[in-house]
């Protein structure tokens, strides 16, 4: 669950410097970046550091790591570099000037009015409550993942065409002569994750279309991590927002991000989706959440049962969750209230051809598995599991690891440090003593060590 | 085939994936607070607002991360986060303001994340009725007032409701039976039934409760079994009590220096949360002061008599030898042999005997009365 939607924030990890710099200005963005993008080990440096004027020594951030926990250390570290919160000079860490003011403004509540997000103070005529926001959010989300599988029901609108372009771009879906757009290999594993990564995925997408329309991506990031921080059920108003973030409220109004009545209303209302931004809670439980389910936390839609015998049975009647079963199951009957399907090679072989993985489909069904199942330790059977794992593995003969090869090295001592300094690191790959090569997926690190190691031998 | 494995379902997920409830113990008593601001000058509202940064640090490291604050006063425990449901929730300081000081405390709102801004008011509003209902008399009547062992059992009865469910440490089910990675209400769990990990700051600025070493003892080896570590600041007056309790619960126990610093000792040393305090070393006290309190007189002592059933202690045998706690009659005719050397050296039939068995005599007449030194 968290593991994905860091990879979400993986993407961001690849920006510029520039960019960063730019992130940091407001509280509410480093705040967010601080959040979700550190490691824990990280965090607890950057906030020893935060209040501290002068920069702080390394070695005395090393001191306090034990000593068998360089592999966390060194993660941190590189995590921070490479978000650029910290800056090292001469053997000292200091954070980045405008990343520790704003974290220190967000801590303090020191920051501009607004900077959190500018509650209304007239009132609204036209007040929504919670309830309207949840099904608001999920009637729109649900359009777009139908129009996706390819089955519009009355019930559910096409989509706009922002949305369309969006999906068409992120390669979620393709124009096909013959049958207008369908649904790729990449938009299969996008159904099948879950409602917080689907939302960051697509929010990622419309970061890079921004660029072509020249907005601005900054602009973009700050309003997203806003929204994250922002409270539901309240209406903001839309004063403090920039002409770019003023844009961007239409198009998410099509996600279902926010709610607002009409185009040129002043205010706004965030809905769970929104919140959920920056938030490792689940915000709608499966696409189909009714509204009593759509609290976090509560997990009572559940409608899988999957038997030892591969058998499985779904109490839904949502054309969405049956198009999903579809894809990794084949389906044998469908009542009212109720569909029966069967688990078989051919169908998860289908599955994996389309690109879907064994562990998105096992995620799906432990997400979306039936209270009664969840009683069970562990909750699905392990023999179907690891049969689903088994029957992708059969397609993986060969597993390839790119990464770089030393040899030829002066001493067999220094083999060994390098060789145990790769180990400590957790880079190393593979390593033959009797030759002196080892193959590690990272070289800078050891690249660095060794000069090191060659200068203080010198 | 070891990537199909299938023992990783039977493996609970690591604790890193739970969040953490940071309790804080703050004391209260307004002399003590001002005794204190005399020497360091540190002022009490100064204390309390980077407390409150601290616990907006807390805050942000998890969504799910939450607080609370106890405040130790004078007359009693108080709630001053989460706030009692049961009352007033208007702040004595709002009482006179005009509409438009609220307007221009709705903007500056707008600039603090809302959840640290709740936690702020809840606890500013809580501590100004709390001294509202304070008398100056009550305060002065008793200087070093101090409720610890009230406080903990408040915390640890919360951390109780809220990280155990009500369970706390008695896991339900066969032993040996796998344990569930997920609760019956699909939140998770690990492997001891918490669905978050906890921990208690205490902040203290009066001396030792010496009449309260049972509870506060009992509540040390509480915290202990749930693994609830106990963090101590003290800012004035060391303590023999909370440096046991940092001690035995694995918690960290600091005396700042300089205390106008409280921040940044409070953010390296009390901030990093379970999964941090396993890769780092942290500034902590190490040697302990392993004293312990007498249970009739509770006084602190070095050397004292214990009883051998239930291993209660005692200054001096209690009257009528039966142990207060268990009610076993204890022998106490053996204490008279107390400071006697086993074997007595033979005595000599001289005349000088007189004279050689002074020195015995000496040593049976420190014997009368129990040995104490002190």
């Amino acid at each position: 669950m968290g593991s994905q939607a860091m990879k979400s924030f993986e993407h961001l990890e690849g920006l510029s410097e520039a960019i960063f710099k730019r992130l940091y200005q407001q509280p509410a963005t480093a705040l967010a970046v601080f959040r979700r993008m550190l490691p824990n080990l990280a965090k607890t440096f950057v906030m020893a550091m935060l209040f501290n004027p002068d920069p702080v020594p390394v070695s005395s951030l090393e001191a306090c790591v034990h000593p068998d926990q360089n592999r966390l250390k060194e993660e941190a570290f590189a995590k921070l570099r490479q978000l650029y919160i910290v800056i090292e000079r001469q053997g000292t860490f200091a954070l980045d000037a405008t990343f520790k003011v704003e974290l220190r403004k967000a801590l303090t509540g020191g920051g501009a009015p607004g900077s959190f997000g500018l509650p209304c103070d007239t009132e609204d005529k036209n007040r929504v409550d919670i309830a309207f926001l949840d099904r608001y959010a999920a009637e729109q989300w649900e359009s777009i993942l139908h129009f996706m599988v390819g089955n519009e029901t009355q019930s559910s609108r096409r989509p706009s065409e922002g949305v369309v372009r969006l999906l068409l771009h992120g390669k979620l879906m393709e124009q096909n002569r013959a049958s207008g757009t369908v649904i790729t290999q990449l938009g299969f594993s996008f159904l099948l994750q879950e409602v917080n990564s689907q939302v960051w995925t697509l929010l990622l997408l419309y970061l890079d279309m921004a660029e072509q329309l020249r907005m601005d991506p900054v602009d973009i990031l700050h309003f997203l991590f806003l929204l994250g921080s922002l409270e539901l059920g309240q209406d903001y108003d839309m004063k403090s927002l920039t002409p770019t973030q003023k844009g961007m409220l239409e198009d998410l109004r099509d996600y279902g991000i926010v709610y607002q009545r009409k185009s040129s209303s002043r205010r706004f209302y965030p809905t769970r989706l929104a919140t959920g931004l920056t938030s490792e809670i689940r915000s709608l439980r499966s696409p189909a959440a009714t509204l009593a389910n759509a609290t976090p936390g509560n997990d009572e839609n559940g409608f899988l049962i999957i038997e030892t015998n591969y058998r499985m049975y779904a109490y839904t009647n949502s054309p969405l969750q049956i198009a999903v079963l579809n894809l990794f199951a084949r389906l044998i009957s469908r009542f009212p209230n109720l569909v029966t399907a069967r688990i078989t090679r051919e169908s998860i072989r289908q599955a994996i051809s389309k690109g879907i993985t064994a562990e998105q489909i096992i995620d799906y069904m432990t997400a979306n598995a039936h209270p009664q199942l969840r009683k069970n330790t562990p909750i699905l059977p392990p023999t179907v599991v690891d049969q689903i794992r088994l029957w992708q593995i059969e397609g993986e003969r060969m597993k390839a690891t790119s990464g770089y090869l030393f040899k030829e090295f002066a001493a067999n001592m220094e083999f060994n440090a390098v060789c145990k300094y790769a180990d400590d690191i957790g880079v190393l790959v593979w390593v033959d003593k009797n030759k002196g090569m080892l193959f590690v997926s990272k070289h800078e690190q050891i690249a660095d060590y060794i000069r090191k190691r060659a200068q203080s031998n010198r | 085939m070891d990537k199909v494995d299938g023992t990783e379902h039977y493996n609970f997920k690591a604790p890193a994936d739970l969040a953490t409830l940071q309790v804080i113990i703050l004391d209260t008593n307004p002399l003590a607070w001002a005794t204190f601001e005399k020497s360091s000058s540190l002022s009490f509202p100064s204390a309390l607002s980077q407390l409150l940064i601290f616990a907006n640090a807390h805050l942000a490291f998890s969504q799910s991360n939450r607080c609370a604050v106890i405040a130790n006063h004078i007359d009693g425990v108080h709630f001053l986060s989460p706030a009692d449901p049961g009352t007033d929730h208007r702040d004595p300081g709002e009482a006179d303001l005009t509409l438009e000081d609220l307007k221009e405390i709705a903007q500056k709102n707008a600039s603090k994340y809302r959840v640290f801004r709740l936690l702020e008011d809840e606890v500013r509003a809580s501590y100004r009725r709390l001294i509202a209902n304070t008398t100056p008399e009550a305060v002065m009547a008793s200087p070093n007032a101090s409720y610890l062992a009230g406080a903990l059992s408040a915390a640890l009865t919360y951390i109780n409701r809220i990280c155990f469910g009500g369970m706390g440490g008695r896991s339900g089910g066969v032993p040996g039976e796998e344990k569930s990675n997920v609760n019956s209400a699909g939140g998770k769990v690990d492997e001891t039934g918490r669905t978050m990990h906890a921990k208690i700051l205490v902040v203290s600025v009066t001396p030792d409760p010496a009449n309260q070493y049972i509870p506060v003892m009992n509540s040390i080896f509480a915290a202990q079994r749930l693994k609830v570590p106990i963090d101590v600041c003290k800012l004035r007056d060391s303590t023999v009590f909370l440096q046991q309790a940092a001690d035995a619960t694995g918690g960290v126990y600091m005396e700042p220096e300089h205390p106008q610093g409280l921040l940044q000792y409070l953010m390296v040393g009390f901030l990093p949360d379970h999964l941090a305090r396993q890769s780092l070393i942290l500034p902590t006290k190490v040697d302990v002061d392993f004293r312990a309190a007498c249970f009739c007189h509770k006084k602190v002592l070095d050397i004292g008599f214990v009883c051998s059933v239930c291993l209660s202690i005692f200054c001096e045998p209690p009257e009528g030898a039966v142990c207060s706690t268990c009610q076993v009659k204890l022998d106490v005719a053996s204490l008279e042999n107390l400071g006697k050397p086993v074997v007595l050296p033979p005595k000599k039939k001289k005349k000088k005997k007189a004279i050689d068995s002074l020195p015995g005599s000496g040593v049976a007449s420190a014997a009368d009365s129990p040995a104490r030194t002190e």
